[in-house]
């Protein structure tokens, strides 16, 4: 009775599936392009290799698994339900798919046309979701701080989509303004805004559900997202009056209170119940200590600005915050999402007749936690390239490339696995 | 386990899923008319929420301050 009731609320597996599916392959070409680049991709983060990169990995990947896990999860944790899901997914994709990869041609190719579609594309595709999320979660009272984080993160979104759009045409165009604030503000805005509150939303929820460690408390909950939300709106006043104190200022507070979620985050799961240790939470063990070295970068280039200035100082923090905090995240998520849902479909596929198979035995944790060696091998060679990119850029992109097709490996043998197990399944019952 | 707001309680707060739900489900299966039953989980069962609201069950949800969603049902 439960996995058929708890079926209801769930959208066709093709929702998701597709956003899981191309993600990987996204991060691949991120990871070959730093191999075909070579070290003068890491040279700056304004080279058009590093933005091609960097977008492959943000809208390509991040945003790509955020977005369809989204689609999955809004009525399992905010009970809001999207109108019609499939149908949302498969624009949502598209958009998202062509748009991203038009943006880093754009970037590589410095072709004003190229970045202002891209532009275009992804703004009409996000703002399509924003609504119909919006529409979904209308009706639905904030009674709990992961509902308010969501409601907030999207707010995030049309953010870091707005100035991402104001960005591609001053690029495209060259209008004449403040590139280097207004890019730092994006990036303020899409990791901490979006992907940070979504995080932690998120995390309210999976963290306890999935590690069985005891509930994040109430109180701070119910603050995080309002006050990272202050936060970058405090920010974004004082890029718009030039105002450099309030700038670090909320940068700091930012890095402060990302850093007490970690902290809070590695506190709990050392109070975990479950004593194996699988590979979503070794995936979030790394995320959280990236995340923390990352945000303690950015407190130490707000009380010491020259810091910034350093060679390899910014690449360094965003490959630890992104690539080490929350690809990591994301994976280990994925991972456990993916299971959960090929379980679930196969339990509504046998009608309660039919068992499903373990999710163990559709996706192997073993094959997981291998691949998690490959993600942290690459995470270290892309930190080593930072100072000697030299010799190591190149193999450095090679073994992020690696890492995020063995991710797709695992997926598609997933779903073949559960492909297959429905078609036993089927002959099963029809021999009932 | 027993309450002050009722006896018939599920702590469910280390239990994977389906547990919560399987297990809210049998001890609903056993409250007689008017009785009530507490599920306490680390998060809002919304899932379930629509299920009890399908069956006809009232519930009151309560967020505690070390994270325990406190879910009162009405047989």
């Amino acid at each position: 009775m439960q996995a058929l009731l708890s079926f209801e609320n769930a959208p066709p597996f093709a929702a998701p599936l597709r956003f899981f599916l191309t993600a990987p392959l996204f991060a691949v070409l991120a990871g070959l392009l730093l191999a075909w680049n070579g070290p003068q991709l890491m040279a700056s983060r304004w080279m058009p290799g590093a933005l091609a990169a960097t977008h492959l990995v943000t809208v390509g990947f991040m945003l790509q698994v955020m977005l369809g896990a989204l689609i999955q999860i809004l009525p399992v944790v905010a009970g809001a339900n999207l109108r019609h899901p499939l149908r949302v997914a498969r624009i949502v994709h598209i958009g998202l798919s062509g748009g991203g990869g038009l943006l880093a041609a754009g970037f590589l190719a410095a072709i004003p046309w190229l970045l202002s579609t891209a532009a275009l594309l992804l703004g009409i595709t996000l703002l399509y979701f924003l609504v119909v999320c919006v529409q979904a979660l209308a009706s639905v009272p904030s009674t709990s701080p992961t509902i308010r984080g969501l409601k907030l993160a999207l707010v995030g979104l049309a953010a870091v989509v707005g100035l991402g759009m104001l960005l591609a045409f001053e690029l495209a165009y060259g209008w004449s303004l403040p590139l280097a604030a207004l890019v730092d503000l994006h990036a303020g805005w899409g990791l901490g805004g979006w992907a940070g509150i979504l995080l932690v939303a998120m995390a309210y929820v999976v963290v306890p559900m999935f590690q069985l460690t005891p509930g994040y408390p109430a109180r701070p909950s119910w603050w995080f997202p309002v006050a990272m939300l202050l936060l970058l709106l405090l920010w974004s006043g004082g890029v718009l009056g030039s105002v450099e104190w309030l700038v670090q200022l909320s940068q700091g507070l930012a890095a402060l209170a990302g850093i007490a979620f970690c902290v809070l985050t590695l506190r709990l799961q050392g109070k975990r119940r479950r004593a194996r240790a699988d590979a979503t939470y070794r995936y979030w063990q790394l995320g959280l200590t990236a995340s923390v070295a990352a945000l303690l970068m950015l407190l130490v280039s707000v009380l010491w600005p020259a810091a910034s200035e350093l060679d390899g100082w910014t690449i360094g923090f965003g490959i630890l915050i992104i690539v080490g905090g929350f690809l990591s995240f994301i994976t280990g998520m994925l991972y456990k999402i993916s299971a959960f849902l090929t379980w679930l479909h196969l339990q509504n596929f046998g009608q309660a007749k039919i068992p499903a198979p373990a999710m163990n035995k559709i996706l192997s944790d073993t094959d997981c936690q291998r691949q998690m060696v490959a993600h942290a091998v690459a995470l270290a060679l892309l930190l080593a390239a930072v100072i000697v990119p030299d010799w190591l850029a190149r193999p450095a992109g090679l073994a992020f490339a690696l890492a995020n097709g063995w991710l797709f490996w695992n997926l598609a043998c997933a779903v073949r696995r559960y492909r297959r197990a429905q078609a036993d399944m089927a002959e099963k019952l029809a021999a009932l | 386990m027993s309450h002050p707001k009722t006896p018939h309680v599920v702590d469910a707060r280390y239990m994977e899923p389906p547990g919560p739900f399987v297990a809210t489900m049998e001890m609903l299966d056993t409250l007689k008319e008017g009785e009530k039953m507490l599920l306490l989980l680390y998060r809002e069962p919304h899932p379930l929420y629509k299920v009890l609201r399908q069956n006809g069950h009232d519930y009151e949800t309560e967020l505690l301050p070390d994270g325990t969603f406190e879910i009162l049902i009405s047989r």
